[in-house]
């Protein structure tokens, strides 16, 4: 313990005091509301954290969060603002359920699941290409583009589910359902699927990726001083690609193990806005990837436990977005006091 | 016939070009200003749903469309003034306390909505409505698009060539264009800075509300959540695509009004092509604008970049 530096702990104590911060003021909004945020919060752990079903629910949900925060790790550490993960979270899971009950019976099961995960790669990273040749080729900025391409997301993958892709044997708009035994496997001796797993993965090797690696490097070299990039002969164009490219593929992967391991199939209005969660979890992390671990799992208790509490309590589930973004802002003042 | 019929769905498409850009525009005017200065607020979208929301539910309640339109209004000042005391007297990044911004206003209308109307969407009467100018309203083919439209449109459009004046024409705006050129010359000359850019964006913040408002109690007369599906960034697009003009972004809104309309105008049209693929379009449709219209070199000099007082200006 004693070699810990008190320094290094400031960057922490900082995220640590945003999201206090925030759930002081989302108490104050319960109050005004007219409900108890003493029960809500202890509510909420007791239903988030106290069952075995709560604790299995929110580790399940750190996949997603931390196979999209890997990848925003590494666009977020090169200076690139992919805002649109929805987008290519979309496609990749659009994708996956699309594919998946055709190459099921086609392939072995090893060999039928690797396919399908680079499917969903492939998607989100096709949907990220435009913005990223945009910005590497005429500098368009990649907040609004990738932006705008989440919204046609939004919709290709409803007219897709509608018609195209649609499973006719069912009323709803959907793909064919996935049999059970073609779904991801769980951890042995738990409900969890491997998704986590691949989660700790990504997230640890884009970590090394960024510190440890040329490219992740010349990543930080492009957010400290894009011009000082340019004259030390780095390709920032192809950086710019890369970065993009990078993220896009995480979101979509993110996409695929939801598919494969929760839902089963893709329906046209399923839209879980991981992005709004990931977003501020990356920054509050501070663009460190181990960091991101003990925040998915903050954020994903956050989120199951409001689930159960909105039934309980009847404060809707929004309640949780509304922390998210007030911690953003908190984390956002808290950058002051660094200065 | 067919020429009856061929001027009646020119009208309309007129009718809704207009009508479709009005939120746009006014929250792109704020946003001119804002930018000019040197604020980049991607918080417009939340503004714009926070807008909407507070103007529809307090609408509803003091069955007032005037307090509705208030409320708006002290909700868009107050994002503005958080915005402001972040990004210029703390100067903490734009781009992150935007985009919190706009995830909390989203999320805060949302769930405000479900806690005063449960699963409920109520639709406001009495909103909605035209007031038509007299004598023009005439004129065959255009008078009723144009000039039978809410009192909001043409105070929006007839906030282009005052601020178009207040920019180019008076001390005002030549401060507001050197404060986000060059702060620290302006300071040298006894601007003060940080107050310029707290004006323009309460104006941002002001004008993204009203939009939103407009939407909610001037066009459709109900409130969802989704109603403004990024109606925000767009409007950042159009202040890029004219040029921080607020003519030139006039027009600029006015291109995405049409592409809007001929959105719905293709759906009216029964043109056999899903709805769900024709909302894709006037997305694609800002990507391809921003291609071909914006040049990044004219971007205010020190956009995104806080002045701090005694630094060395960099």
């Amino acid at each position: 313990m004693k070699n810990i530096n008190l320094n290094a702990l400031k960057p922490a104590a900082l995220s640590i005091v945003s999201i206090l911060f925030s759930l002081i003021t989302g108490g104050i909004i319960l109050l005004i509301i007219g409900k108890d945020p003493l029960h809500y919060f202890s509510l909420l752990f007791a239903r988030g954290l106290g069952t075995s079903l709560g604790v299995t629910e929110t580790i399940i949900k750190m996949a997603p969060l931390m196979i999209i925060s890997a990848g925003l790790l590494s666009c977020f550490s090169a200076g690139l603002w992919n805002i649109g993960v929805e987008g290519q979270f979309l496609i990749g899971a659009m994708l996956t359920g699309w594919a998946a009950p055709m190459l099921s019976a086609a392939l072995p099961y090893p060999i039928y699941l690797i396919a399908v995960l680079l499917l969903g790669i492939t998607g989100g990273m096709v949907w990220i290409l435009i913005p990223a040749v945009l910005k590497a080729r005429a500098d368009l900025n990649e907040i609004i583009t990738t932006l705008m391409m989440s919204w046609v997301a939004i919709n290709l993958v409803t007219w897709l589910v509608k018609g195209p892709i649609n499973d006719l044997a069912t009323v709803p708009a959907q793909t064919k359902l996935i049999p059970l035994i073609y779904r991801m496997p769980p951890i042995p001796f738990t409900r969890i699927h491997i998704g986590l797993i691949i989660g700790l993965i990504s997230l640890l090797a884009t970590h090394w990726m960024i510190k440890r690696t040329t490219l992740g490097y010349q990543f930080r070299v492009m957010l400290a001083n894009k011009k000082a990039a340019r004259h030390a002969g780095m390709n920032v164009a192809r950086l710019t690609v890369y970065g993009l490219l990078i993220s896009g593929g995480f979101a979509g992967l993110a996409g695929a193990c939801d598919v494969l391991a929760i839902k089963g199939l893709f329906q046209g209005n399923w839209n879980p806005q991981y992005g709004m969660t990931a977003i501020p979890l990356v920054f509050l992390a501070r663009l460190n990837g181990w960091a991101v671990i003990p925040l998915s799992f903050f954020f994903s208790f956050l989120a199951v436990g409001g689930e159960f509490v909105a039934r309980d309590l009847d404060v809707p589930a929004f309640f949780v977005h509304v922390l998210e973004g007030m911690t953003l802002l908190f984390f956002a003042a808290s950058e002051y006091f660094e200065k | 016939m067919n020429d009856i019929f061929g001027s009646a769905l020119i009208a309309a498409i007129i009718a809704s070009t207009i009508r479709g850009t009005t939120p746009i525009l006014l929250a792109a005017l704020g946003e001119t200003y804002a930018e000019r200065s040197g604020l980049l607020n991607l918080g417009i979208e939340g503004m714009m749903v926070a807008g909407a929301f507070s103007s529809f539910a307090v609408a509803l309640n003091l069955n007032s469309l005037f307090y509705g339109f208030l409320s708006a209004a002290v909700v868009g000042l107050t994002l503005g003034l958080v915005f402001g005391i972040l990004t210029i007297t703390l100067r903490v990044n734009q781009i992150v306390v935007g985009l919190g911004l706009t995830i909390f206003a989203h999320s805060m209308s949302s769930f405000l909505h479900r806690v005063i109307f449960g699963n409920q969407f109520p639709i406001l009467f009495g909103a909605g409505g035209t007031n038509e100018i007299p004598v023009l309203a005439r004129i065959p083919i255009i008078g009723q698009a144009i000039f039978n439209q809410h009192w909001m449109v043409y105070l929006t459009f007839a906030m282009v060539p005052v601020l178009y004046g207040l920019m180019y024409k008076t001390r005002f705006g030549l401060r507001v264009r050197a404060v986000g050129e060059t702060p620290l010359a302006a300071d040298a000359a006894g601007v003060n800075v940080n107050r310029i850019r707290y004006y323009t964006i309460l104006l941002g913040g002001l004008t993204a509300s009203l939009g939103g408002a407009f939407m909610a109690l001037g066009d459709l007369a109900f409130f969802v959540p989704d109603m403004i599906m990024g109606r925000g960034y767009i409007a950042i697009v159009v202040v890029m695509l004219g040029q921080w003009n607020p003519f030139k972004v006039c027009w600029g809104g006015l291109l995405f009004g049409f592409a809007l309309a001929l959105t719905s105008a293709m759906q009216v049209a029964g043109i056999n092509i899903s709805p769900d693929f024709i909302l894709m379009l006037p997305y694609l449709f800002v990507i391809v604008a921003l291609l071909l219209f914006t040049r990044s070199t004219n971007l205010p000099s020190s956009l995104c970049v806080p002045y701090k007082r005694g630094a060395d200006g960099k």
